[in-house]
């Protein structure tokens, strides 16, 4: 029984070994597993931004008094909004048609009289709805401003009189609201998956393609055993990744790290072992390196970016989605991730997701080893 | 169990309505070297499948080195040692890592595996390539690899399909140098091939034709059997145009091209040469030389392939 063992974690090493060395001797899965994300990471945390900066407004002042334009200062001066010139009455909808701003601002006729009568006026905000998410923000960004500029209005006197209710907004965790903070645990995730997947499918196709699998069968290693040496290496690759990524983020987008590192890497590793077995799954089934990668793709890459809650939050999708998204296991990293990062959560709190990604893994591998015949034909 | 390394007995692969093997039964004895000849798509690949586990049998029963192939594969897979028909090497490792792998995949480790892995480097004459990246080995080499990669497990058996496939004649020879020392030290071999110049160095011989085992025999007795005819080696200059005259020479059986020649069967106990020579003058060809040889393998394969699947040893 000792010596059945011992030969089995000598074959288990073997595998390993081989596959290490083809790691080392390839550039191209290097440069996949740990150059590309950080490429990747770059160009997504710098470009995709759902920080406002500069949104064009036209403004369109029919009153031109010093009033009005002190308000049209006061929406312009932190630079979030820009005010586009030589905007006209009722141009408003041909700006927006020609992408030239994406909202406009009317201050009426009277809007001084209006003022030092104090009878109270209106001011009209059109928004360019096609974008939804600039449309959401430009509006509580203007509707903050311009509350801020009645408040002056009113005087030292009145600002004293408190409205009957009063929301005082503080946002924890990332209290400037970045884009960076958010995407990049999000990120990691996505590129972990590229990596267990894409890698680990990439290498069983092509030893069938290469005719070696059958060399691999004829000889006394057994399913698991192939499955598990193709899959240590991997493993290595993908904690090295995480380790690189969430590094970068914190140097380059001040990412804080306010949990616990080790539960980060239980974490990711939980998740790595079901992404690779996926990767295994898919080239199981196709047997040849294009399919592979167009499988893997599509069943891995695709859900993990779209139904992860990495972009698109959860909350905000339709049922059927809501209920598909609970067989992606980057959803439960993406919200593990910020938990650890951004909250410090500790595993009190975030057990469930290490439950949904142990299930996942075992049933993936699982699948896979029961798939992989080790019989030709 | 029974001496026999290798004991097929109606042993029979379908792949859906296509009988790849059909009811093939031999035995192969121990130390010996066993050739498996037969056309591409003849069934030698299905039949060394189903002897090294590969492949369920659809019926029949094979035992190799004792053990049941369809009841218990993976015994037969540590006794015996597999090259396949592409030698599946990893082209990116350098020759030892290759080595160290396959060696780790049948359970060796540690020293015992590298001084394994040395022998064999020793053995197969490699020993200057052992840093060597594979892929950039000619053919040749990397078939010497690959016969070693199977055999650092001293596996009793050895089944080697097609193994000199695309390899020039001088590392064939080598290779084939290499194969008879192993059965001289006791390892049964059994090879499959189409090049039947080497079928000569085999032992015994089993003829495939349509997944039927036709004739299975040593080089000498097929040819006894199945060339009873006198073979006439007929050489010189526009051959191929004059071979249709032949027809008419009395005696004459079959005529066939053989290398830059013709092969040309004639009745047993008739002397021909002359009567050859003169129709072959007459229809045209020059410097004629007709005399009487040996039959080759070559021409029992022809003479199996000629009476058709159906046919017996007369």
């Amino acid at each position: 029984m000792r010596e059945r063992l011992r030969r089995s974690l000598v074959r288990v090493g073997a595998m390993a070994a081989k596959e290490t060395q083809h790691v080392l001797r390839d550039p191209r899965t290097l440069y996949m597993s740990l150059g590309m994300p950080v490429v990747l990471l770059f160009l997504f945390g710098y470009g995709l931004s759902f920080d406002l900066d500069r949104i064009p407004v036209a403004v369109e002042d029919r009153d031109h008094t010093e009033q009005s334009r002190s308000l049209l200062d006061a929406l312009t001066a932190s630079g979030e909004l820009e005010a586009v010139a030589g905007a006209e009455a009722g141009a408003a909808e041909a700006l927006f048609r020609r992408g030239e701003a994406l909202a406009a601002l009317v201050v009426p006729e009277g809007y001084a009289d209006d003022l030092s009568n104090r009878r109270g006026t209106r001011v009209q905000l059109l928004v360019d709805g096609a974008d939804a998410v600039v449309a959401n923000q430009v509006l509580s960004k203007a509707d903050a401003l311009v509350r801020a500029e009645a408040r002056r209005l009113l005087g030292p006197d009145l600002a004293d009189v408190a409205p009957p209710i009063q929301v005082r907004v503080f946002t924890l965790y990332n209290p400037e609201g970045r884009s960076a903070v958010f995407m990049v645990p999000g990120l990691a995730v996505y590129l972990l998956a590229i990596t267990a997947v894409l890698l680990t499918a990439l290498t069983i196709a092509g030893e069938w393609e290469r005719g070696s699998m059958e060399q691999l069968f004829a000889s006394p290693v057994g399913r698991l055993e192939i499955v598990l040496g193709k899959l240590l290496p991997y493993l290595v690759l993908g904690i090295l990744e995480l380790q690189l990524v969430v590094a970068f983020g914190a140097v380059a987008f001040d990412l804080p790290i306010r949990g616990n590192g080790l539960l980060l890497f239980a974490f990711g590793a939980m998740f790595l072992v079901g992404m690779l077995g996926q990767g295994l799954l898919v080239s199981v089934v196709a047997r040849n390196q294009l399919v592979a990668t167009q499988a893997g793709a599509l069943s891995a890459l695709l859900p993990s970016l779209l139904l992860s809650g990495m972009v698109f939050p959860i909350e905000n999708m339709p049922a059927v989605l809501q209920a598909l998204s609970r067989v992606v296991p980057a959803r439960y990293l993406v919200h593990a991730l910020r938990g650890i990062l951004l909250k410090g959560n500790g595993l009190d709190v975030l057990w469930p997701d290490l439950v949904a990604l142990v299930v996942f893994a075992f049933a993936v591998i699982v699948l896979a080893t029961a798939r992989f015949q080790r019989r030709l034909a | 169990m029974s001496g026999a390394a290798i004991e097929a007995v109606s042993l029979t692969r379908r792949f859906g309505s296509f009988t790849a093997v059909d009811a093939v039964t031999f035995e192969v004895e121990r130390g010996e070297i066993f050739g498996y000849l037969g056309a591409n798509g003849a069934g030698k690949s299905t039949t060394i499948r189903m002897l090294t586990g590969l492949l369920a049998p659809t019926s029949g029963e094979a035992r190799v080195a004792g053990h049941d192939v369809a009841r218990s594969p993976e015994s037969v897979k540590s006794s015996i040692g597999y090259m396949s028909q592409r030698f599946s090497l990893y082209l990116d490792l350098p020759v030892m890592e290759n080595l160290l792998f396959f060696g780790g995949a049948y359970g060796l480790s540690g020293r015992a595996l590298r001084a394994r892995a040395e022998a064999l480097l020793e053995l197969t004459g490699l020993a200057e390539h052992a840093r060597d990246t594979t892929g950039a080995l000619p053919g040749g080499i990397r078939q010497r690899l690959a016969l070693a990669s199977a055999l650092l497990h001293a596996p009793e058996i050895v089944f080697l399909d097609e193994p000199t496939a695309g390899v020039d004649p001088v590392a064939r020879r080598a290779f084939w140098r290499l194969i008879r020392d192993l059965a001289r030290e006791g390892t049964t071999v059994f090879v499959t091939t189409h090049y039947l110049d080497e079928a000569e160095y085999c032992r015994r011989i089993g003829l495939m034709v349509d997944g039927r085992l036709v004739a299975l025999d040593t080089p000498a007795e097929l040819k006894r059997a199945w060339v009873p005819e006198r073979v006439l080696v007929a050489r010189g200059r526009d051959l191929a145009g004059a071979a249709g005259t032949l027809a008419a020479v009395p005696g004459v059986r079959d005529v066939s091209p053989f290398g830059a020649g013709l092969h040309v069967l004639v009745e047993a106990g008739r002397e021909a040469e002359r009567e050859v020579a003169a129709a072959l003058l007459r229809g045209g060809a020059r410097d004629v030389e007709v005399e009487a040889t040996e039959p080759s393998l070559e021409d029992v394969f022809l003479a199996v392939v000629g009476r058709g699947a159906g046919g017996e040893a007369p």
